[in-house]
């Protein structure tokens, strides 16, 4: 049953095994779309109200274009439909069709006049699962004011912040009868290769030969706590990586890995900023004044730390905070710092340079756009797939991916219940090229799909499942897409 | 090396009853990975069948498993994702604007399983496999093992006890995949040059005091951190004493004046503090240099090209520094022993008297600062009202020393430097042991 070179059950005379492949070179150009302005130009003062107004300036255009594909022909009765510029400009009884950005009234969401009222509590109740109820309201804004929305469009899953389309009817209550809606779908999706080939055009450099792409590998949720439980694993993973488990047959499968992605949550519990319960329970505690060194535990970091080092000598690493790093909370989350891997960052840029691509380790922001092998990827931590899932029923984590990707925008519950940084004149976090592969971490479980947009771009889909709930992580064969898992499993004794 | 394996499996699993990965074994005689393998399924064998159950194994399959089972696996633990397994396709529910879902057929993802077992369980979890692509033997123990997990101690015990001086080298040996893209930079204090050392050599008296205070300020952050002070500067430091010597005769106030608004400002020029150093050699103030290893652009101190030193006088510097470390160490047990008087200073303070009354007589004496952008934090000496009741029942006020840390928004230029010299002379034992725990601001400061 066992194949006979993986058989590595025999004894004297030791034979050496044949030395394995090494690993083919990661062409890796990132992006710094996600990078914020350091130290004082990052400006918290500013009202959030300008993103939403960016964001619907900014897609406007490609949800008008749709739009009028889909409905100037449209005629109900003897009626034609029509656009309407602004949303107060809609005349009762006129079949006409409006764009503007969806915002969801919800009883259950997070409102922080409730937070306050919490505080005079005494137990606070716990966090929601779900922002969704019976008694939800949807209403469409722009610039000039906002129209209830009716019809059937409530059954469906929009969120806060989306970019809509609506064709409809005022009626005599002054809502907003909806028939149909449509939203901006993918956007243009770059060739394989072309940013690093326009980057060699000005320098007439001819094309450099690529040799086949090997395979990338995503892991996120590692969460990582620096306790003796969850050490085995994270050896197998290592092991695995490196290429020392194993018989040969496997080994030179994990010599195609050409990189690590790591998604999020590579350490437990280090958010600079704690839960509402954890709050609570720190209050509680003895009082102090100002920061309790002792109470900061940094095996978690050093373990991670190890980890890293002892993999970067093989294997290139980029590595997303995620909602539990130490990084900042709000999205974009911007880069772990380096400070915190004294013995990985060796295989860091230095400071200076850190925005030139190299093989090595790679501390990006969540969400993280870049080029590797020529695919561009899109990837987040999870915790905008995780928001957007709070306002949605019966809904898989793919389609909210899918659906982001359509609507173009990463977060769009950014900055309603995901904290966010509020951009003043730009929103990077609307889709601008549509990616190749676009993966998100920390999902409950692993999933992939292909998705195809209207003029035939291709979007593998992947929900990368936590390593703690899992122990598996995800390759990507970047020559045909094929996607695979690895799932690490210890079988434990039964108890006698 | 034939026996060498036999040798160290035996002391280790037999005699210590220590547990032992391939991983490990490979590192410790230095052997490629796959061959360590093989050694402990040699010993396995050899001695299971000297004595039965002498040597315990734990086996490492890699291969595929049936998809279903491992997917009631995970629904069995997660109780929360039975709404989306009944969940009606999402676009169905989308409206007729919707471009059809185009939705490319998925081919069933293919899967490996890499399990970890020990030989009890083997036989059932074999039979789970569809197909078995490899198998091993991952570690070895004395007697079958409870719970898997200390298995971990192994790799923990191979990045600790065999650290690699050269990573990017190690697939040579060990046969990990290699990379050859993979760079490491250097890190970027360089190395001092190796000539210095003997040029020094005569003046190790001087040196070895020095550096023994940057070493009990250290002491807490770790022996890495004290492999560096040790390993790193001690070239370095001997090598600018000469020339600081001969300066610190003429210059020594006036320089010390200005050195601290330049440090606050400039990145260190080595040299000057070196020299300033040495002069006060009885109790530096926490200078940042000392925090190299941490600064944000540095490499660690482990891949530093060994310098080579004087055996001698390293052995002179050790030995002074041990000295060093052991009287501070009683100095500092001393401190203790003052300590818990000054919070209950601080309590009574808050009760009788208003806060900012506490240090009624500014008496504070030779603070301990870092300056660093503007900002001071450090510790210093206050002398605090302290009132109490004595055995007749009438209330007395008492003036105590009492150390309170603090950080002030403004720089304060014109503090009056020499303060510290002062103290040199008194040369208080407390002092030097507090200027080894004051100078967490230099953790912040570039090099």
């Amino acid at each position: 049953m066992v194949s006979e070179n993986g058989n590595m059950l025999r004894g004297a005379p030791f034979e050496d095994a044949a030395s394995l492949p090494s690993r083919a070179a990661s062409a890796y150009n990132p992006l710094h779309t996600f990078d914020l302005a350091r130290g004082a130009e990052k400006l918290y003062s500013q009202q959030y109200a300008d993103m939403y107004f960016l964001r619907l300036k900014q897609l406007q255009k490609a949800v008008k274009e749709k739009a009028k594909e889909a409905w100037t022909d449209f005629v109900l009765g003897e009626e034609r439909a029509k656009m309407v510029d602004k949303v107060l400009d809609v005349r009762q009884g006129e079949l006409c069709w409006i764009v503007g950005t969806v915002f969801m009234e919800m009883g259950l969401k997070p409102n922080i006049l409730d937070d306050i009222s919490k505080e005079h509590w005494i137990a606070a109740p716990p966090p929601r699962k779900t922002y969704a109820s019976h008694e939800d309201e949807m209403m469409l804004e722009d610039e000039s004011g906002r129209l209830r929305i009716t019809g059937e469009v409530l059954n469906e899953h929009y969120v806060t912040g989306c970019v809509l389309a609506a064709l409809g009817t005022e009626q005599a209550d002054g809502t907003f009868q909806v028939i149909a809606t449509q939203y901006a779908d993918l956007p243009r999706q770059p060739q394989r290769w072309e940013r690093d080939d326009s980057e060699l055009a000005p320098t007439k450099k001819s094309k450099p030969k690529r040799e086949k792409a090997g395979k990338v590998a995503i892991v996120s949720g590692l969460e990582i706590t620096g306790k003796v439980d969850d050490e085995l694993a994270l050896d197998l993973l290592l092991e695995y990586l490196t290429g020392e488990a194993s018989g040969a047959p496997d080994q030179s499968k994990a010599a195609q890995i050409s990189r690590l992605i790591i998604a999020g949550d590579s350490l437990s519990q280090s958010s600079p900023i704690l839960s509402r319960e954890d709050f609570a329970i720190k209050k509680s505690g003895k009082k102090g004044y100002g920061y309790d060194a002792t109470s900061y535990n940094a095996s978690p970091s050093e373990r991670l730390d190890m980890l890293l080092s002892e993999i970067l000598p093989t294997l290139p690493i980029t590595l997303l905070p995620g909602a539990s790093d130490p990084a900042s909370v709000a999205i974009p989350q911007q880069s772990i710092h380096p400070a915190l891997f004294p013995q990985s960052r060796q295989y860091a840029n230095p400071p200076a340079k850190s925005n030139e691509s190299r093989e090595g380790l790679d501390s990006v922001t969540n969400p993280w756009e870049g080029d590797i092998e020529g695919w561009r990827f899109l990837g987040t931590g999870g915790q905008t797939v995780e928001d957007l899932l709070k306002y949605v029923d019966d809904v898989e984590p793919l389609e909210v991916m899918e659906m982001m990707l359509r609507w173009r925008h990463i977060a769009p519950t950014a900055p309603d219940t995901l904290w966010c940084y509020p951009y003043q004149d730009h929103d990077p976090l609307i889709v601008k090229d549509c990616p190749h592969i676009y993966f998100a971490g920390n999902q409950a479980k692993f999933d992939h799909r292909t998705i195809r947009g209207p003029t035939g771009q291709q979007v593998h889909l992947i929900a990368v499942p936590k390593f703690t709930k899992t122990k598996s992580i995800v390759l990507v064969d970047l020559e045909t897409m094929a996607v695979e898992q690895v799932e690490f499993a210890i079988i434990q004794p039964t108890v006698e | 090396m034939a026996d060498t394996y036999k040798d160290y499996l035996a002391t280790r699993v037999l005699h210590d009853s220590r547990p032992v990965t391939y991983r490990l074994l490979s590192r410790a005689l230095k052997v490629n990975v796959n061959i360590a393998k093989q050694m402990l399924y040699e010993f396995h064998s050899s001695q299971n069948t000297k004595k039965p159950n002498s040597v315990h194994a734990t086996f490492l399959l890699t291969g595929r498993r049936p998809n279903s089972e491992y997917t009631n696996g995970t629904n069995g633990r997660n109780g929360e994702d039975t709404i989306m397994q009944s969940s009606p396709p999402y676009m169905s529910s989308i409206p007729s604007s919707m471009p059809e879902p185009e939705e490319l057929p998925t081919a069933p993802v293919h899967k490996t399983s890499i399990v970890l077992v020990r030989e009890e369980e083997l036989e059932n979890t074999k039979a789970e496999f569809l197909d078995i692509t490899s198998i091993h033997i991952y570690s070895l123990e004395a007697g079958p093992i409870k719970n898997l997990n200390i298995l971990s101690v192994c790799n923990h015990e191979v990045a600790t006890e065999y650290p690699s001086k050269e990573p990017l080298e190690q697939w040579r040996t060990y046969g990990s995949i290699h990379n050859p893209y993979i760079k490491r930079r250097d890190a970027k204090f360089a190395p001092p040059a190796p000539k210095a050392a003997p040029k020094a050599a005569p003046k190790p008296s001087v040196a070895a005091p020095a550096k023994g205070k940057d070493v009990s300020g250290l002491g807490r952050r770790g022996s890495v951190s004290e492999d560096n002070a040790s390993g790193r500067p001690t070239p370095q430091t001997t090598a600018g004493i000469p020339k600081a010597l001969k300066k610190s005769d003429s210059q020594a106030t006036l320089k010390r004046n200005t050195s601290d608004i330049f440090k606050s400002f400039a990145k260190a020029k080595p040299k000057a503090k070196e020299a300033e150093k040495s002069k006060e050699s009885t109790p530096a103030p926490p200078e940042d240099d000392q925090m190299q290893g941490m600064s944000e652009d540095e490499g660690d101190e482990d891949d530093l090209p060994q310098v080579k030193v004087d055996e001698e006088k390293l052995a002179a510097a050790r030995k002074a520094r041990a000295d060093n470390e052991e009287a501070l160490r009683k100095m500092m047990e001393d401190d203790d022993d003052d300590m818990p008087d000054a919070p209950l200073a601080e309590e009574d303070d808050s009760q009788d008297a208003p806060l900012d009354k506490a240090p009624s007589k500014p008496t504070e004496t030779e603070p301990i600062v870092t300056v660093q952008g503007g900002r001071r934090r450090g510790r210093r000496k206050v002398m605090k009202k302290k009132t109490i009741k004595n055995e007749d029942g009438y209330l007395v006020t008492r003036e105590e020393a009492a150390w309170e840390s603090f950080s002030e928004a403004e720089p304060e230029p014109k503090r009056p430097k020499p303060a510290p010299a002062k103290s040199t002379s008194t040369a208080k034992g407390k002092k030097t042991g507090k200027a080894g725990q004051g100078s967490i601001a230099s953790f912040f400061k570039k090099a």
